[in-house]
């Protein structure tokens, strides 16, 4: 029986270091490939159906920032219109305004 | 020419053709010839196993080796090919064993427990004079058993920094590297797992003394 201090430690962490490093290493089997080919062969199937999911999904998104922007142009320019008729409506106006007052004189 | 400067040459024309030629296949696995990655497999599945069996039981090395190649296939269009893909598989090899831990410790499954034999293992341990002795005494199925008891108590993280620092011998930089973490991240860990081994081994005697008094 001994008590166990630092040499006794690091000569046990030795041992099991040892023990650690000489694992025997198992056989993985015949058809192991075969095995692990088939589920990458299935992997890729489902790729190749969500490579499609996601072209799609690309698709509808780049649509729908094409469709925001093309919006967001229309509505500008609706403004930018609706402002420059009520600017000359309202000078439209003041000429008139200006063109009658001689009249009521 | 000295022949050990022909033959280094020769090895780094064979590394280097080989590194060439995992690029040429993966370009082609990625561009869908898919059963090209059996190549791959075959070449690398010793080094995957070799990893595996250093950080999962036995009977389930083929399980995470193979978990290791469908996830390498995965997330293949990742690899820049800037590191040789034996580098690479490797750390992919190392997470999978870290994931697989990760789902054990949800289990919570017993860990095992030791017999009397385990505890008087550590007595041999310390009693050998000689080198062949002690060598004899890591070769038997105790140590590995202890080491397990011992690895089963701890968390997936420190159990796998543990493994590649102090068993392994990897350096912290290269475990990082692996694992994909800090190197302050790993040195802290490492430290720690190697202080909660000490404390089991500690208390195990401890407790195998009181027994035996």
């Amino acid at each position: 029986m001994t008590r166990l201090n630092d040499e006794h430690l690091k000569k046990v962490e030795r041992a099991l270091t040892e023990a650690h490093r000489s694992r025997q290493e198992p056989s993985l089997g015949a058809d192991w490939t075969l095995r692990v080919m088939r589920d990458i062969r299935r992997e890729a199937a489902g790729q190749g159906q969500s490579m499609i999911t996601l072209g799609l999904e690309r698709l509808v998104w780049r649509t729908a920032a094409v469709a925001a922007v093309l919006a967001l142009v229309f509505t500008g320019s609706v403004l930018f219109y609706i402002n420059q008729d009520a600017v000359e409506l309202t000078a439209l106006l003041s000429n008139e305004v200006d063109v009658m007052v001689p009249l009521s004189e | 020419m000295p022949g050990y400067v022909v033959a280094g040459c020769l090895d780094l024309m064979g590394v280097q053709t080989l590194v060439s030629d995992d690029l040429e296949i993966i370009r082609r696995v990625l561009h869908g010839e898919v059963d090209r990655f059996a190549e791959l497999i075959v070449r690398y599945q010793q080094h995957v196993t070799r990893i595996a069996n250093r950080h999962v039981p036995s009977d389930r090395v083929a399980e995470v080796a193979h978990d290791v190649f469908v996830r390498a296939y995965t997330s293949l269009s990742s690899f820049s090919g800037q590191t040789p893909f034996e580098h690479w598989l490797s750390g992919v090899a190392v997470r999978t064993c870290y994931d697989f831990w990760r789902a054990r410790r949800r289990e919570e499954l017993p860990v095992s427990a030791l017999t009397t034999e385990h505890q008087a293992w550590m007595d041999h341990v310390l009693a050998a004079e000689s080198d062949d002795q002690f060598r004899e005494q890591a070769r038997r199925q105790e140590a590995a058993e202890l080491l397990q008891w011992a690895l089963g108590h701890l968390s997936a993280e420190n159990r796998l920094v543990l493994t590649l620092v102090h068993l392994d011998g990897y350096s912290v930089r290269e475990a990082a590297g692996l694992l994909g973490w800090s190197v302050v991240n790993v040195k802290v860990r490492a430290h720690r797992a190697r202080q909660m081994l000490r404390t089991l081994l500690l208390e195990r005697k401890r407790q195998e003394d009181d027994t035996t008094q």
